[in-house]
């Protein structure tokens, strides 16, 4: 009897000092410790350039509300997927973040789709709505009409950088690489140039690097393969079913014989430096345009060191990489969020944030003045490629805006295997159908790219 | 009554006499902590595996063994499973062997003993995400192997590692060998040094030297902690996570280096099945409780 009281007691004093000692410590980590008046934003851009950018950004909200404090809260890993782990488990536990960055359309369906994100519909105004071009007004649409996020920046993901020197010295003019034979017959003529020790034109990086590149090669087969594609209509991927696949496919297998062997290990930008090495190694690599970044670190000339073609066949494109903000329901400082977003997707904002981070804006009213040269022509392409009826701007599904979540995460491991010799093109084409009809509920969205 | 007051006051001032307080208070308090932190929410992991949740909406109704009977249908999900194996296959006897001869080694009474203990064990003490960096520029195509494959005359191998599928687990376990079998000898050595030296001596004095010194006297004798580390590599093996992640980019190229823990990863925070990935993360603790619960049984046995 006296034992199992006393167990009984000391199990209450246990409980009781365990409690207040947990409790305690709870409460030090969580009690609001920040001055009300202040905006958390979470953010994936660390390194250089992408950290001095959303400074600059920053720098323009706090100079109109100098009395916000603002916390710059930065996740990096796995293009932001690091981050929207974090973000996923503070929503979970109902504790949402002020605002963060996302990217535009499918990323943050699953937000929208459990009703946790506002709607901001009276951030687009008129005159927004004005200057930015109509498919990436689309992808920050929710299902239902509504905005839900606003864009910051574009870049664009159709984009052959090349080492300028290597391309004259074997005798190629980079604006006729407009066909994949041109290209291949490019690559052979580099192989063969006795002056550089190149084995593997294409330089080629990790995993999704590789669904990158694929992604832009099904753009390249016609604006209406890739837009079934995102509309999740390519469910059927036999020859004769869906020949456009295979030809993709096709395409593909072709580019994996100028690629680097060891393209699993590097990453992106250890791609990139295999171009810009003292000896170069490869002379193509097909990458976003955040790799200008790459370039400008190593201090080379925008058309004269190193240029840049679009993925040959996608001349008339532009590969929208979209980020954007956005305003969770239930947060503590819901008039701070709206602020900031407007801020996002002012001129001034925009014309901030852009020239350091190496996109564009997702304006058209940009002050040109204040890109570099690489970006100068993007600007030059998106504003025309936007005033065109024959081209088109796509959406990126390995960058998040195309397709769903779960058939990008599905896809990325489907072209490693390929890309690594380890599945056919016929059982990959199957594979990358049957991914469209395990997710077909997922697919929320018709896309409309080409206005027919 | 007063009889039963005096009885309260004697077990309070027994719980309050300072020592034994602070034992049994600390002894509570991590009980009671790991009762929630862990325990609670394996079997929470285990409800939630048997409902339908997804994710951010926050319904959980009651599916029964569906969860399980689609795992069963995944191809993805045996994938990870027969890599889980290979692995474990690769990794831990090299890891073993490597180690215990190391150990030897170690044991030879040589000079600046410490200094190369030091050594062995420097990469046990770095972390896997920097350690996995470090790998990955071992593997690139001009990186520090095939460098040193072509010194010695072995260029033409042109081996791809973690690029080529075939060979992407054996590349990712001659790099955890490498950073576990230091730990594994100092396992070994500390086991070693144990043995009384009066054992050693009579067989010295019985004509036992060298190889059959080791073979027939020290290695039986380190039978136990042979086995603690069996069990420790095997335990790591199943739920290694973070080396292969940065290493391989999310267990590629394809799916070669892809186990078990990855999947639950992905499945839960890229395809928002969280429901789905608990299934398999009580299966993978299944599977840990198979090898984990002989030891531990054992162990309390000999104990007692």
């Amino acid at each position: 009897m006296e034992s199992r009281q006393k167990t009984a007691l000391l199990l209450i004093i246990a409980i009781a000092a365990t409690g207040g000692i947990v409790g305690g410590v709870m409460y030090a980590v969580m009690a609001p410790t920040a001055p009300e008046d202040t905006i958390e934003i979470y953010h994936w851009w660390t390194s250089g350039g992408e950290a001095a950018a959303i400074e600059a950004l920053i720098g323009e909200y706090e100079a109109l509300y100098p009395d916000t404090v603002v916390q710059s809260l930065s996740i990096a890993g796995g293009a932001g997927f690091e981050m929207r782990v974090k973000i996923k488990t503070l929503m979970l536990a109902g504790q949402p973040p002020d605002t963060f960055q996302i990217h535009a359309g499918y990323e943050w369906k699953v937000f929208y789709e459990a009703a946790l994100l506002d709607n901001i519909d009276h951030i687009w105004t008129q005159t927004l709505k004005d200057v930015i071009p109509d498919v990436i007004e689309d992808i920050n649409k929710g299902p239902d009409g509504h905005y839900y996020s606003v864009p910051v920046n574009i870049h664009r993901s159709n984009v052959v950088w090349f080492n300028y020197e290597i391309l004259t010295d074997t005798g190629i003019n980079p604006a006729t690489l407009t066909t994949w034979p041109a290209f291949w017959a490019a690559c052979d003529a580099i192989i063969a140039n006795p002056n550089y020790t190149i084995t593997e034109p294409v330089a080629m990086g990790e995993q999704w690097t590789a669904a990158h590149a694929f992604e832009q090669i099904l753009a390249s087969v016609g604006v209406d393969v890739y837009e079934d594609w995102i509309n999740g209509d390519i469910d059927s991927g036999t020859a004769t079913h869906y020949p456009e696949l295979v030809t993709a496919l096709e395409i593909y297998d072709n580019l994996t014989n100028y690629m680097n062997s060891d393209w699993s290990v590097l990453g992106w930008d250890s791609a990139i430096a295999r171009i810009l090495a003292a000896t170069p190694s490869a002379a193509f690599a097909i990458m976003g345009d955040w790799a200008n970044g790459e370039f400008l670190q190593a201090e080379w000339d925008y058309n004269v060191e190193y240029g840049t073609i679009a993925v040959p066949g996608t001349g008339n494109m532009y590969g929208l990489v979209v980020d954007c903000f956005e305003k969770p329901k239930n947060i503590d400082h819901p008039t701070q969020v709206d602020r900031w977003l407007g801020v996002v997707a002012s001129k001034d904002g925009q014309d901030a944030f852009n020239p350091l981070k190496g996109s564009i804006a997702a304006r058209t009213d940009a002050n040109l003045a204040l890109y570099g040269a690489y970006q100068q022509a993007a600007i030059a392409d998106f504003n025309a490629i936007d005033a065109s009826a024959t081209s088109y701007m796509f959406p990126s599904v390995v960058h998040g805006s195309g397709a769903p979540e779960e058939f990008n995460d599905g896809l990325q491991p489907l072209i490693g295997a390929f890309t690594a010799g380890s599945a056919t093109i016929s059982a990959t084409a199957t594979a990358i159908a049957a991914l469209a009809v395990t997710h077909s509920t997922a697919f929320t969205r018709v896309w409309d790219l080409d206005g027919v | 009554m007063k009889e039963k007051r005096k009885r309260s006051i004697r077990i309070l001032k027994e719980i309050f006499s300072r020592d034994k307080l602070i034992i049994r208070l600390i002894f509570f308090t991590c009980i009671i902590l790991v009762a929630y932190f862990v325990y609670y929410f394996i079997i929470w992991n285990v409800i939630v595996s048997m409902t339908d949740w997804t994710g951010l909406i926050q319904t959980y109704n009651f599916v029964g063994l569906e969860n399980y009977i689609a795992m069963f249908n995944d191809p993805i999900f045996w994938t990870s499973l027969a890599n889980n194996f290979i692995f474990m296959l690769i990794f831990i006897p090299t890891s073993l062997i490597i180690g215990l001869l190391l150990a030897i080694l170690l044991d030879q009474k040589i000079r600046r003993e410490g200094v190369f203990r030091s050594i062995y064990l420097l990469p046990f003490a770095l972390s896997f995400i920097v350690t996995a960096y470090l790998w990955q520029w071992m593997f690139v195509q001009d990186g520090v192997l095939n460098n040193v494959l072509e010194i010695f005359g072995l260029g033409f191998l042109d081996i791809r590692w973690i690029s080529d599928p075939n060979i992407a687990l054996i590349s990712v376990s001659i790099a955890l060998v490498w950073q576990f079998s230091g730990y594994i000898m100092l396992i070994f050595l500390a086991s070693m040094r144990s043995i009384p030296v009066s054992h050693i001596m009579a067989a010295q004095v019985d004509g036992a030297s060298g190889f059959k010194l080791y073979t027939r006297v020290i290695i039986p004798q380190i039978k136990t902690s042979t086995f603690s580390a069996f069990v420790i590599l095997m335990v790591f093996a199943l739920k290694a996570f973070d080396f292969i992640w940065i290493l391989t980019d999310e267990g590629g190229p394809g799916w070669a280096t892809t186990i078990l823990p990855i999947t639950i990863y992905k499945v839960a925070f890229k395809a928002n099945m969280f429901a789905y990935s608990s299934a398999i993360a009580t299966t993978l603790l299944f599977i840990v409780m198979i090898i984990v619960i002989p030891y531990l049984y054992i162990t309390y046995r000999k104990r007692r």
